[in-house]
């Protein structure tokens, strides 16, 4: 199968089309703070889909790169909506499950999305326990910082939670086959 | 006047935004009224999972304040007030999620006719403050951070690339302000807690470049750019300045004392600088 006949895999992205007004002027890579972490920095990213490099766009570190500070979309001047469609880029990835093998970030995001489906609130602590499984060496550097926190009486003992968290874990399972637009 | 406030996970555990908001809250009139059984608004992760699912954790709070009798929500974190932003603004759009998210949150047993506004706190105290309560801290130069949630990407508060509303919120109740160009660099946000050395350098240039401009004190608006400044100032890659939150300011601003503002809380102590402005 050629290049140019691959089945594009963000076709359902609602803003997806917006990417073709794109003028690869470089102001979102540009203005993003964490784009020298980017394999394929927000500019190139959207080149790739244009071109139909779906495979490498798909296995790109980009969106779990992306801090959600909105920099990019605010100055991009042909208004594309560029963390709104790192977000959904992130949403087809971890369906397709693509994400690269190394990248600590889709871990965090379990982590923390497995609390909340718990018990409905976060606690730091308690996501930071739960990915430190993964990541022991992350969750040991944090401890210099944790025991600070202890002594000014910051760090959560007990978990937060909802009122009944098994009846609002009930979100999660009416939410989990949904198929919408990302 | 009464306040329909969502907290968020991480109020309590900051560093007496919680404390600061409350005196300040208690000393202006302001009653808020917390949410009943609020949950995680999703923060930045739950839109990069399941949109539908990020919709309605946020809009679990619509309801349960349309139940309430509230017209707005007020939230003090600028990821919260960002994402239930983004949900309400893709709900007005978007006939269809509207449906699917309405029927979600019929399962669980709550009713969603109508979409609140979004508010952040700042605004509420910014029109309840009165003029310089105080002089006492005319001269004490203050670095306004913005972070980058608040003006982005809506832009409701302010000019997204270069607010002015905490500046003169700050003069206005008696503080001096300290102009820099690093008020709404991004902090690393939830990145700098697993990519320690990665976003090292993303809060040090903030805190040079407010430092360096000769600022006393740094405010901040949200609970994650007041952690990861406060924290990154370790070693010798910064100088040492205390980060407080625009609450505990305006508390001072008001008579309060730094304890009654969790101002013990912070990891850089504020104590020296407040007491000599």
């Amino acid at each position: 199968m050629n290049k140019a006949s691959k089945p594009n895999p963000f076709t359902s992205i609602s803003d997806i089309a917006t990417i073709n007004a794109c003028i690869q002027c470089g102001t979102c890579s540009g203005s993003c703070p964490l784009s020298d972490q980017m394999d394929h920095a927000p500019r190139e990213l959207f080149a790739l889909i244009r071109e139909g490099e779906y495979d490498m766009a798909l296995k790109s570190n980009t969106p779990w790169f992306c801090v959600s500070c909105y920099a990019c979309m605010v100055r991009c001047p042909k208004e594309i909506p560029v963390t709104d469609l790192m977000y959904a880029f992130k949403e087809i990835i971890t369906r397709k499950r693509t994400a690269p093998k190394n990248q600590k970030m889709p871990d965090m995001y379990r982590a923390f999305s497995r609390i909340i489906k718990a018990k409905g609130r976060i606690t730091e602590s308690y996501v930071m326990a739960l990915y430190g499984v993964k990541h022991p060496l992350d969750a040991l550097k944090n401890i210099p910082l944790a025991v600070k926190m202890i002594l000014r009486k910051r760090l959560e003992p007990k978990a937060l939670s909802v009122s009944d968290p098994e009846s609002f874990a009930r979100l999660f399972e009416l939410t989990e086959k949904s198929e919408d637009k990302a | 006047m009464r306040i329909c406030f969502y907290p968020g996970c991480s109020y309590a555990s900051t560093a007496g935004y919680k404390e600061s908001t409350e005196a300040v809250c208690q000393k202006l009139g302001i009653e808020l009224v917390v949410i009943p059984d609020w949950n995680c608004c999703g923060a930045t992760v739950m839109f990069g999972e399941n949109k539908l699912r990020a919709t309605a954790l946020a809009a679990r709070h619509f309801a349960l304040t349309q139940a309430m009798g509230f017209e707005e929500i007020v939230t003090g974190c600028n990821a919260c007030y960002a994402t239930l932003g983004k949900a309400a603004r893709l709900l007005n759009e978007d006939a269809e999620l509207f449906i699917k998210t309405k029927d979600v949150l019929q399962a669980l047993g709550l009713t969603l006719d109508r979409i609140p506004k979004i508010r952040h706190l700042f605004e509420i105290l910014t029109k309840a403050m009165p003029d310089a309560p105080s002089e006492r801290y005319r001269s004490l130069s203050v670095g306004a951070y913005y972070g980058c949630q608040l003006t982005r990407p809506h832009q409701f508060l302010d000019k997204g690339g270069y607010p002015e509303i905490l500046e003169t919120f700050l003069e206005r109740i008696g503080f001096a302000v300290t102009d820099h160009s690093a008020r709404t660099q991004c902090c690393g946000a939830s990145h700098a807690v697993i990519y320690k050395d990665e976003c090292r350098n993303l809060s040090a240039r903030i805190i040079r470049e407010i430092s360096d401009k000769g600022a006393q004190i740094i405010t901040t608006i949200c609970p994650l750019c007041q952690f990861n400044l406060d924290q990154a100032q370790t070693g010798d890659l910064t100088p040492r300045i205390p980060v407080t939150y625009f609450t505990q300011l305006a508390g001072l601003a008001l008579g309060l004392s730094a304890t009654s503002l969790g101002m013990n809380k912070l990891l850089v102590s504020a104590e020296k600088v407040i007491s000599r402005p």
